[in-house]
This record gives C-alpha cells, sequence and structure tokens, in this order.
C-alpha cells in the first residue's frame, strides 16, 4: 500500500456518489394517486453502503426503481425530485442517455434470481453481454472475462457452467451469476434490492460476504434493500428506515441499533429474533403498512404508533436531529426531546412551511 | 438424450397411433350401413356382375363364403402400410388411388401454404404490435381486429365471402382486379406455377433432378385466386396469434428479467427482439403448430364452398361414395401429417425453450 500520510482513499472522500433529493413518485390510477415514494432525500458515498430497510410496502423498490430509471406508467417521478448520481442530474435524461448510465454507472441486483436472468439464454451469453454494451469487450476475451467473473462470484466449474442455462442452477448460484452479469458492466453504484431474500440463510450469509469482498476489492457503493434489520446490521454502513413512502430515522448503523429513537425503528428491531432484541420475546407490529394516497399533512405511522398524541394527526413530522455526536435524525413529534410537547409541535410545523415555501 | 435417438423413438412411438387412427376409421366405415356395391354397379346389375365385383373387393371368397372382418382388415392394413393403395371405388372407377391424390394435391397444398402463411405473417406481427402497445388505441384496434377474425365460424366466414365476391356481391369487383381470376374452382394455373429445368442431364443418377424456377405471373394469378379462400381458412387461427402474440409480450416485458437487462444497458430495441422476442415464441408455438390440424378439417369446408378441387373436396366426395380405399389412403396420409407435425413441434420445443429437455415432452 501506498505511505502512511495517504490515507485510505475511501475515508477521506466524502463526495456522495449518489445524492437523492426530495425524491417523490407517483403512481396516477383512476381512483387515487398513491405517493409510493414522497419526498426522500438520502446520500451514499463512495465505497460505502447504505441500507433502505421497510416493510413490504413502505416504497424502497419504488426508490430503487427510481435510481434506475425504470418507473413506467402510470408511475412519473415528480417534478421538483432530484437524483444526482457522480454530479449528473438523472431525472432530466432521455432513454437512450438513462442507458448510458444503466450497467457501466449505476447496476441492479434484484430479488428473485429465479427471473432475473433470462430463461431462454445460457449465463454466459448475458454476462457476455454486459461485457459487450459495457465495456465492448467480445469473442474469446468475453469468454475469459465471463470465466473470471463466474469465479469471482464463487462459482466453481465457471469455464462449464458458462454454458448452462439459468434453470440449471441452484437459486444462490443463480444470484450469483447475476452478480457476475452485474460486475461485467463495471458499475461503480450497485443497487441490490432485497438480493437475498429468496434464499435460505446459509447461502443468504454466503452472498452477503461476496458482496462485502467485492465491495473492498472494487470500492463499489452499495445501496441495499431489505426488509429484513438482521441483513441491514450485518452489511449497512448506514441506513434509511422507511415507512408509507418517507424516510423516517436516518442513522450510521451502530448508532442506529444502539439508539433508535422512531417509535417505528425500535418496533422493527424488537420484532428481529435473537440479539439484537431488546425485550423478552418477539415483538411484532400490529397492522399493516397504509397505502400512502393522501398528502402528508400528518404521521403516517400514528394509527400503529404506541406513544401517538393529538397533534401526530396533523402535524407533518420533519426530520430533527436526535444526537450531538452522530449524523442522526427522525422525523418524529417526540423529538427534540429537550422541548415541551407545543414547542416541539411548533417547530416541526414551522419546519414542515419552510420546506413547502423552499419549494416554490 | 441426444436428438437422433429421440427421433427415433418418437418414429416407433407413432406407428400405433397410426394403427389406432387406421382401425377407427376402419371400423366406422366397415360396421356402417355401406354398400359399394351397389353404388358401383346401379340398379341394373346382373347377380353374377354382383358376385364378380364381390370377390373383386375381397367381400366374398369366390365360393360364396363371406369374408370375415378381421380378414379384410388385415388385408387393408397390409396394403395401407406398404403403400398399396389399390383403386377408387366410386369417385373415378379404376383410377388408382394415388393418381387421384396426386392430382389433387396442388391445389391443397397452395391452399394450405397461404393459409398458414397469412395468418403467420398478419397475427404475429399484430399481436406482438399490440402486446408492445399494450392499453393504449392502436392496441385496441389491432386486439379487436384479432377477436373478431378469431369470433368468425370458417362455415360462416367461407360462405359470405364467397357470396361478396361472386358475381353480384359487394366485391364482385375482386374478379376483375387487377387481373381476372375465376374466384371458384380451380385454375389452370396451378400446374404451371414452376418451370422445371433439367439442368443435370446427362449425369447419371442426378439427372432426374430439376430445379424448380418459379413463374411469377402464373403464381401472382393463384395468389389472387386462393387469397379469399386462405383467409377464411386461416382465420381462426390469425385472431389467436393476435391474441396469445400479445399477452405474450405483455407477460415478457414486465418480467424481472428485462428488467435485469435494462439495468446492465441494453437498448431498448435489442430488448424487444433479444429478450422479449425469443421469450414470447414459446407460448405461439403450439398455436402455430395447430394451424396445421386446422388446416385438414378447415380444408373440406373451404374447398367445399369455393369450388376448389383439392384433398379436402376429394375426402369428402369418398366418404360419400363411399370410395373406401379412397378414405382410408387419405386418413392414412392425414395421420401421418398429424404425427410428423407433432413430432416436429416437439423438437422445436427444445430448441426454443431451453428449460424443455427431450425427457419431459413424453
Ligand atoms: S409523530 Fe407521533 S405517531 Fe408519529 S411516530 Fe412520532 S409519536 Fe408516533
Amino acid at each position: 500500500m501506498s505511505s502512511e500520510t495517504h490515507a485510505d482513499p475511501t475515508a477521506g472522500d466524502t463526495e456522495p456518489i449518489l445524492t437523492v433529493e426530495n425524491l417523490q413518485t407517483a403512481f396516477y390510477t383512476d381512483r387515487e394517486t398513491i405517493r409510493a415514494v414522497d419526498s426522500i432525500s438520502f446520500d451514499v458515498k463512495r465505497g460505502e453502503t447504505v441500507g433502505i430497510v421497510g416493510e413490504s410496502g413502505s416504497g424502497k423498490s419504488v426508490t430503487a426503481r427510481s435510481i434506475m430509471g425504470l418507473i413506467d406508467s402510470p408511475g412519473r417521478i415528480m417534478p421538483g425530485s432530484s437524483i444526482k448520481f457522480q454530479g449528473q442530474e438523472l431525472t432530466e435524461l432521455s432513454d437512450a442517455e438513462y442507458r448510458s448510465v444503466r450497467g457501466s454507472g449505476i447496476g441492479m441486483v434484484f430479488q428473485d434470481p429465479q427471473q432475473s436472468l433470462n430463461p431462454v439464454y445460457t449465463v454466459g451469453n448475458q454476462i457476455r453481454e454486459s461485457l459487450k454494451i459495457n465495456r465492448g469487450i467480445t469473442g474469446e476475451e468475453a469468454v475469459e472475462e465471463a470465466t473470471d467473473l463466474l469465479e469471482a462470484v464463487g462459482i466453481p466449474d465457471a469455464k462449464r457452467r458458462l454454458d448452462e442455462y439459468p434453470h440449471q442452477f441452484s437459486g444462490g448460484m443463480r444470484q450469483r451469476a447475476v452478480i457476475a452479469m452485474m460486475l461485467a458492466c463495471d458499475p461503480d453504484f450497485l443497487i441490490c434490492d432485497e438480493p437475498t431474500t429468496a434464499l435460505d440463510v446459509t447461502i443468504q450469509a454466503q452472498i452477503l460476504d461476496l458482496l462485502k469482498d467485492l465491495q473492498e476489492e472494487r470500492n463499489l457503493s452499495i445501496l441495499f434493500i431489505t426488509h429484513d434489520m438482521g441483513v441491514i446490521a450485518d452489511i449497512a454502513d448506514r441506513v434509511n428506515v422507511m415507512y408509507a413512502g418517507q424516510i423516517v430515522e436516518q442513522a450510521p448503523v451502530e448508532e442506529l441499533f444502539a439508539n433508535p429513537k422512531h417509535p417505528y425503528t425500535r418496533a422493527l428491531i424488537d420484532s428481529i429474533p435473537g440479539e439484537h432484541s431488546r425485550k423478552e420475546g418477539l415483538e411484532t407490529i400490529e397492522g399493516e403498512v397504509p397505502t400512502p394516497n393522501e398528502p402528508a399533512d400528518h404521521c403516517r405511522f400514528a394509527p400503529r404508533c404506541p406513544k401517538a398524541f393529538d397533534a401526530c394527526e396533523n402535524v407533518p413530522p420533519q426530520h430533527v436531529s436526535v444526537s450531538d455526536e452522530h449524523d442522526h435524525t427522525a422525523a418524529c413529534l417526540l423529538y427534540p426531546e429537550d422541548l415541551t410537547e407545543s414547542h416541539r409541535v411548533e417547530k416541526h410545523l414551522s419546519l414542515a412551511n419552510d420546506d413547502t415555501e423552499g419549494d416554490t | 438424450m441426444n436428438r437422433g435417438l429421440y427421433l427415433i423413438k418418437r418414429l416407433l412411438l407413432a406407428v400405433p397411433v397410426m394403427l389406432f387412427g387406421l382401425t377407427l376409421s376402419f371400423l366406422i366405415l366397415y360396421l356402417g350401413p355401406i354398400d359399394p356395391v351397389g353404388t358401383i354397379l346401379g340398379r341394373q346389375a346382373t347377380p353374377e356382375d354382383i358376385r364378380q365385383l364381390r370377390i373383386q373387393l375381397n367381400i366374398i371368397y369366390p365360393n360364396g363364403e363371406p369374408v370375415p372382418l378381421w380378414d379384410q382388415y388385415l388385408r387393408v392394413m397390409w396394403d395401407l402400410f406398404t403403400l398399396e393403395f389399390g383403386q377408387s371405388w366410386t369417385v373415378q372407377r379404376q383410377t388408382p388411388v394415388i393418381d387421384l391424390i396426386v392430382g389433387r394435391m396442388p391445389a391443397t397444398i397452395w391452399l394450405g401454404f397461404w393459409s398458414v402463411l397469412i395468418a403467420l405473417f398478419v397475427g404475429i406481427p399484430l399481436g406482438l404490435y399490440a402486446g408492445l402497445r399494450a392499453n393504449t388505441y392502436r392496441d385496441y384496434f389491432a386486439s379487436g381486429f384479432g377477436i373478431i377474425w378469431r369470433a368468425m365460424p370458417n362455415f360462416w366466414l367461407a360462405v359470405i365471402l364467397a357470396g361478396l365476391i361472386t358475381a353480384g356481391g359487394a366485391l364482385d369487383w375482386y374478379k376483375d382486379f387487377i387481373v381476372t381470376t375465376t374466384v371458384t374452382g380451380t385454375p389452370d394455373v396451378l400446374n404451371n406455377l414452376f418451370t422445371l429445368y433439367h439442368v443435370f442431364e446427362g449425369i447419371p443418377l442426378l439427372e432426374a433432378l430439376a430445379i424448380p424456377v418459379p413463374n411469377l405471373i402464373p403464381m401472382a394469378i393463384a395468389f389472387k385466386w386462393i387469397l379469399p379462400a386462405a383467409l377464411v381458412l386461416g382465420s381462426s387461427s390469425m385472431g389467436n396469434e393476435v391474441r396469445i402474440g400479445r399477452t405474450a409480450v405483455l407477460e415478457s416485458i414486465n418480467s424481472k428479467y428485462v428488467d435485469t437487462a435494462k439495468s446492465k444497458g441494453v437498448s431498448g430495441r435489442k430488448i424487444i427482439y433479444k429478450h422479449v422476442g425469443r421469450n414470447a415464441i414459446i407460448p405461439l408455438l403450439p398455436v402455430i403448430m395447430g394451424e396445421f390440424y386446422l388446416l385438414i378439417g378447415g380444408s373440406v369446408l373451404v374447398e367445399q364452398v369455393f369450388g376448389i378441387n383439392g384433398l379436402g373436396n376429394l375426402f369428402f366426395r369418398s366418404i360419400l361414395g363411399p370410395d373406401i380405399p379412397l378414405v382410408m389412403a387419405l386418413v392414412f396420409i392425414f395421420v401421418i401429417i398429424q404425427v410428423t407435425v407433432n413430432i416436429v413441434q416437439d423438437l422445436l420445443y427444445t430448441y426454443i425453450d431451453p428449460r424443455i429437455s427431450l425427457e419431459d415432452t413424453q
């Protein structure tokens, strides 16, 4: 390695590779407008893994698809949203321009490895397709590179398996192949949308280890999406907790698990079996994530929140800092803790007004 | 299992299928109330003529004893499988069956060829188009077109169309459109579609080979003549192809592997051709192959309505006869076609869809 004064390039580099600001993605149906992602902001720095965690229906996957530019009608990214990748504003790109960002810029691994490979082409064919489009590698060289990639993701007998079809791979092997296919694009940024959910626990751990290794080797930035707090604890550096289209708490991973502030985050942590559980037995959160089909003029968690009070029904909570040492914010009317209830409500109201004024 | 071995196995398995089909036809014909002798000889036949003919048709032995059914059955089957098709009884007395069939073949092949092709080249693109533009007005237009074609039964459509284009009908200009053609009956141009060039003259063995070169003008005339009948015969297949093609494209385009391909940066055009196209063909294959079945049944009707002298028409007349050698020979050919189509379909599956292995298709 280089000299001691030259610090780890990832540590000193605080310039985010991806900045999402005020992202709003809505789906228009005949009956209602579903605000699947409702004004969220977060960033991902180079070489870092940022997690998004939440129950199904919280808008995690729509966030990922928005970044990839995969939102189809009747969905739409609303004006005022901003997704900046390496300084380039993605929301303004045409479809053709987006194509140059996908693959070589941002790659994505989907939840179900069963379905994310095309069943009628060999695994090798699909990896070579990535190589050709993004790196212009073809022919014999592509075969060699594809073999190396399969080996890199831990598939034994790689050369032979290139000629096999996806259905001849087991679930775990298939997800490895998908990861290899994405690595073939040589992306700077990888979005993993529940990549281990369809796999059993041992395979899941192997895939997570694989991602960590690859990240270290290639200085990859990863956005990792899951509903599983245990997985988040394992892989993420920083975490965004999502609920009904909004981020309700943001914190570095240790801080989040040590000092969860938002009642929803607490409930999520309590529902993990094993070491992180702070209570005896297993807690579940009653009810379901509501469909966010109304403007956010209240706390969407209120119906399920054990701490809800009157103001929660008509004041939209804003992100406020909840820690002195860490970059830790929560959107809940219980904070900042040192203020009285009426002062807190007032603070959130004025923050909300500033925000809307800023928009117009 | 390799494909050669599989093919041999399938061919062997086809034998019982053929036996069953032919036996069934034999039983229906021979157990039914038939009197070929009466039909052939007419009312004025002398008892001696009748006796002679019965012996000749293998219904009685020369000593007057009736030939048992199983004996007749074995004789008929043996003849068929040794390709001895015999002579026609009633349709064209004493003409070899094989000559009759060969003579009628061109019209039916021409009809079948175009009905498959038109359905294929209109139905599939239209279905794919509708799928790619799902839930737009263009889609509704294309799907509506498919549903209408699918919904019109061919016996009805045949009569209506024939009525419209014959004299006095709303479309009777069709007869004189570009070139004057008949709209019913079988034109002579069918025998003139190709010119054979014997290029290997004087070279032993190859001498018999000739290169057919299409004659464009007779082809065009023959096409115009067959178009209405081919449209009718292919109508329901065309509708089916629109419908299935649309669904197949929609299913594929919304699949995760298309999202994944997009995430790799694959261009929209390539996604359609490579990733959607190949997958959408899979559910279309049985529809396409199914056209051949429809052809066999449909040609009987369509040829009757449009007065085409083809195999379907021949089949119909041979059953009315009854002209048993002719019926059995035609059934024999039809069963062979069906069995072949089945085998081809299963083999094609293994090429198009790698998830299907030869072991599963049996
Ligand atoms: S704002 Fe109110 S309802 Fe919402 S999480 Fe905080 S306490 Fe619960």
